[in-house]
C-alpha cells in the first residue's frame, strides 16, 4: 500500500497519527508481546505499516507463550486440509497431546514454572514435525498436531515417535528439573467419508481420553483396520458348542 | 558344526491375559535348564511384571532400572531354584506400555551383552499387543503363543497373529495350548491348532507374503498342580514332580530343543 495515495508524508514517528488512523492500540498491543514498534524504525511509512499489519497478524495467529499456532488457526487449518484430503484421497491424521497432571505443576512450583514446561514442549513438537505439519497449542496444556498425508500406519509410526520423545520431557526449574509426561490420542479420517474439523477432533480427543483413563502417559488410537479382527474371522474361530473342548474344573 | 552366533530367543505371547502364559515360561525355563541349556527368562512385562512373584523372589532392582541407566544389567540378574536366570521387571511402573526408541536401543544393547552367557533366552511378554509386546516378539527367533481352547482367549491369539503377521511380516508361530480337557489334552490341543491355522489361512494369506503357519507346539492339560505350585510360589519341579503339566512342559522343552526349523523369522523392520 502506498501512503502516498492517502495524500499524507509522513516523518518518523508521525505514523500512529494518522488522521482517520489511530494506530497507538495496535502499537500498544505490539509492545504488550514484547515486539518492536515498527513506526519508530527507520524504514519508509508504507513499509512500517506493512511491518506493523504483518506483526499484528502474526501475534493473532499464534499462541505468545510457545509460539505455536493458536486454537482458531489449527482448527482453519484443520479443516483445509481435510478439504484437500478429500480432493486427494489421502488421509490426514490428527494428534492430541495433553500434559499429565499438569495443574500440580502450577500449583506445586508456580505459574513460571508452568510456562517453562509449556514452552518446553512446544519447542519440542515444532522440531519434531515435518514442515507440512502443522503444530499448534490447542488451548491450556493441550497441544494439536496436524499430520497431512499419513495414513494409519505412518500415523501411528509418527505419532509413538513423536509421544516416545515427549515421555518424559525434562525441563529445569530453577536447581530442580521437572519431569513431565503426556497423554495423546491419534485418529485419522477416511478421505472416502465425509469428516469435518470437528468430527476428527472429536475423534481424537476420545482416544485421548482413553489415555488418560489407562493410566496416563500413553498413546491411544483406534485399532489400525489392516490388523483389526473383523466378524467374519471371529464368526471362524469361535468353536461351535459341540466342538468346544474346553474343560471347567 | 559351526559356533553358536548367539542364544536362540523365544517370545512367549498370549494376547489374552490369564492363560497360563508366566507359569509356563517359568516351568519351560527350569525345563530348558534341566536338559542343559544355560536359560535366562527376561520379565518382558513392563506393566504387570510377575513373574518374581510367582517364583517368591526379592528382586534388588528391575529392568527398568537397567534401561534407566541407574543400574548394571549384572546387579539385577537373578539365580532361580530352577537352574534358569531371571532379569525381573517392576510391577506397575510407569513404563508400562511405553516403547521409546531410547528404551529399545537399551533393550538391544543390554540382549547383546548378556546374549554369549546363554543358550536361551526368554521373553515372557505381557498380555496385550501393545508396542512392548510386538517388540520383543520381533525381536525373538522362535514365537511360542500360549493359548486356552476359551473363545476368548483365541479371539486375542488371532488378534496377535494378524498384527506380527501383517505388520512385521512374521509368518511361523509355535503354539502351545493350555489348560486342555485333561481326558483328551491332544485332541483338545489339535482342534485348537486346526481351527486357528484353518481361520489363519482363510484371511491372512497375501499373495506377496509366505503363508503363516501355526506349529502345535504343545499342549497342556488343566492341572490343580498349577495352582498349587503358584500359591506356594513355587515351581511345579519342587511341588509335584509327576504333575501332567510337568510331564508335558518337559515334552515342549524337548521339541524346542531338538527343533531345527526356524520359526519367528519376522522382518526387522
Amino acid at each position: 500500500m502506498e501512503i502516498s495515495r492517502f495524500g499524507f508524508t509522513v516523518s518518523r514517528g508521525e505514523v500512529k497519527n494518522w488522521e482517520g488512523l489511530d494506530l497507538s492500540a495496535a502499537i500498544r498491543i505490539l509492545e504488550n508481546a514484547g515486539r518492536e514498534d515498527p513506526t519508530r524504525s527507520a524504514l519508509p511509512p508504507a513499509a512500517q505499516l506493512q511491518s506493523l499489519i504483518d506483526a499484528l497478524c502474526d501475534l493473532s495467529m499464534h499462541d505468545g507463550l510457545t509460539g505455536l499456532v493458536n486454537a482458531t488457526i489449527f482448527r482453519a487449518a484443520l479443516a483445509s486440509e481435510l478439504d484437500r484430503s478429500s480432493r486427494t484421497g489421502r488421509p490426514c491424521a490428527l494428534l492430541l497431546v495433553d500434559l499429565d497432571h499438569f495443574k500440580d505443576v502450577n500449583d506445586t512450583f508456580g505459574h513460571n514454572a508452568g510456562d517453562a514446561v509449556l514452552k518446553a514442549v512446544g519447542a519440542y513438537l515444532k522440531r519434531s514435525v515435518r514442515g507440512m505439519d502443522t503444530a499448534a497449542r490447542a488451548g491450556g496444556e493441550e497441544f494439536a498436531l496436524i499430520l497431512p498425508e499419513c495414513g494409519p500406519e505412518a500415523a501411528v509410526r509418527a505419532a509413538a515417535r513423536i509421544h516416545g520423545g515427549l515421555n518424559p520431557i525434562s525441563v529445569p526449574v530453577g536447581d530442580a528439573v521437572l519431569r513431565v509426561t503426556a497423554s495423546a490420542g491419534l485418529a485419522w479420517n477416511d478421505p472416502g467419508a465425509a469428516c469435518t474439523a470437528q468430527m476428527l477432533i472429536a475423534r481424537s480427543d476420545a482416544e485421548l481420553y482413553r489415555a488418560k483413563n489407562a493410566g496416563r502417559r500413553r498413546l491411544s488410537y483406534a485399532p489400525l483396520a489392516s490388523t483389526r479382527v473383523t466378524a467374519a474371522e471371529h464368526a471362524s474361530l469361535v468353536l461351535s458348542r459341540s466342538q468346544e473342548d474346553s474343560y471347567e474344573p | 558344526m559351526s559356533p553358536k552366533p548367539r542364544a536362540r530367543r523365544y517370545a512367549i505371547v498370549s494376547g489374552k491375559g490369564g492363560v497360563g502364559k508366566t507359569v509356563i515360561t517359568a516351568n519351560l525355563a527350569a525345563a530348558l535348564a534341566a536338559r542343559g541349556s544355560r536359560t535366562l527368562v527376561v520379565d518382558a512385562d513392563l506393566g504387570l511384571a510377575n513373574i518374581d512373584v510367582i517364583l517368591g523372589l526379592n528382586p534388588s532392582g528391575t529392568l527398568q532400572d537397567v534401561l534407566s541407566g541407574d543400574l548394571p544389567v549384572e546387579e539385577i540378574l537373578l539365580s532361580t531354584r530352577g537352574g534358569f536366570d531371571l532379569l525381573p521387571a517392576g510391577s506397575g511402573t510407569m513404563e508400562a506400555t511405553l516403547l521409546t526408541p531410547a528404551l529399545a536401543e537399551s533393550v538391544q544393547a543390554m540382549l547383546e551383552k548378556l546374549e554369549p552367557s546363554y543358550d536361551a533366552i526368554l521373553f515372557d511378554a505381557g498380555a496385550g499387543i501393545g508396542e512392548v509386546v510386538l517388540f520383543f516378539a520381533r525381536l525373538a527367533d522362535e514365537i511360542l503363543l500360549v493359548v486356552t481352547p476359551e473363545p476368548t482367549s483365541l479371539m486375542d491369539a488371532y488378534a496377535t497373529v494378524k498384527v506380527l503377521a501383517r505388520r512385521f511380516g512374521c509368518h511361523n508361530f509355535r503354539l502351545v495350548v493350555n489348560q486342555t480337557n485333561p481326558r483328551n489334552p491332544e485332541q483338545s490341543g489339535s482342534l485348537v491348532a486346526d481351527r486357528l491355522q484353518q481361520v489363519i489361512s482363510r484371511f491372512l494369506s497375501n499373495e506377496s507374503s509366505k503363508p503363516v503357519r501355526i506349529h502345535l507346539a504343545g499342549v497342556l492339560p488343566s492341572d490343580p498342580a498349577i495352582g498349587r505350585a503358584i500359591a506356594r510360589q513355587k515351581l511345579l519341579q519342587e511341588t509335584d514332580p509327576s504333575a501332567p503339566a510337568l510331564t508335558r512342559i518337559r515334552r515342549l522343552a524337548e521339541s524346542l530343543d531338538s527343533a531345527s526349523q526356524p520359526a519367528g523369522e519376522c522382518s526387522t523392520a
